[in-house]
């Protein structure tokens, strides 16, 4: 599963497509019906996949939980409640970091469209929903949103601690 | 086996919840019913014992968001104990920490409870 994990630069030499396909290649490919039972399923995987990409049990626990979030996105937002669709999650460990793609065919979702979160509004307006956003900004380093062929990605980009910087 | 089972204990005046397992969008009606239930019964101090709770996303923490207000308007409270690392650090990342109280022990939960009243603060 961890195949990508080191030397993926070294394909000087070969032709160009196979160096493509060598890069592009996910690690992991994880599809799931768009139902929340398979939540436990994507976090016990992703956690997995960071350990094993070499992140610490907390780190790991944190990426699973981001990408926890991502999926349930996905279901309520996307799908809007729609069990009889498919949710695509591509893990790839770089090297310097872990990459995790949320994909999903449903309606195109504006991220900008997601309140910032104001806690102390959020408890006097009994307001609930943008949690998970703001989670998975606080825990990763990077969560972007593209709109690819009709589908929706959400890209989640965890960077590992350099070499000896704790 | 069950992702989530949440019990229920009360002491006097004080409704205690002990979710086991883990709460997330698949499981947070559980969660969330038993903090109706307490509230339905008009029992607004309720601690929220975390021992056996291995992890929690963003729909539980809304599942306490979308009750508290009610119950702190009719004087009470939720406060948790017990938060294993993973939790507490979940708590740490939304600022919760700083939005509800949380006890190292369940005890010193149900006791601040009593504070309250003796203190007259809310």
């Amino acid at each position: 599963m961890s195949a990508s994990a080191s030397g993926g630069d070294e394909v000087r030499g070969r032709r160009p497509a196979a160096r493509s396909r060598e890069r592009s290649r996910p690690s992991l490919v994880l599809v799931i019906p768009s139902q929340t039972d398979f939540l436990a399923l994507v976090r016990d995987v992703t956690k997995k996949m960071a350990e094993t990409a070499g992140f610490d049990g907390g780190d790991a626990d944190r990426v699973a939980l981001a990408v926890d979030e991502a999926t349930t996105n996905v279901l309520e937002h996307a799908y809007e409640g729609a069990t009889d669709r498919t949710v695509e999650l591509r893990f790839e460990d770089r090297g310097p970091a872990l990459s995790v793609d949320v994909v999903d065919s449903g309606a195109q979702v504006d991220p900008r469209a997601v309140p910032r979160v104001d806690l102390e509004r959020y408890v006097s307006e009994r307001r609930t929903g943008g949690l998970g956003v703001h989670l998975m900004e606080k825990i990763m380093d990077s969560v972007t949103f593209r709109r690819s062929a009709r589908r929706n990605v959400c890209c989640l980009v965890k960077r590992k601690a350099a070499p000896g910087g704790g | 086996m069950s992702e989530l089972e949440v019990e229920t204990r009360e002491l006097d005046d004080v409704v205690l919840l002990y979710p086991r397992g883990f709460i997330n969008a698949h499981t947070v009606r559980t969660f969330e019913g038993e903090i109706q239930k307490a509230v339905d019964k008009r029992r607004f101090k309720i601690v929220v014992n975390c021992s056996r709770l291995a992890y929690i996303a963003s729909a539980g923490l809304g599942a306490i968001m979308g009750a508290i207000e009610e119950v702190r308007g009719n004087g009470g409270d939720i406060r948790l104990s017990e938060l294993n690392e993973t939790v507490a650090n979940i708590f740490e990342i939304l600022g919760f920490n700083h939005l509800y109280r949380i006890f190292p022990s369940e005890v010193e939960a149900v006791l601040s409870f009593r504070d309250t009243e003796r203190s007259g603060a809310p």
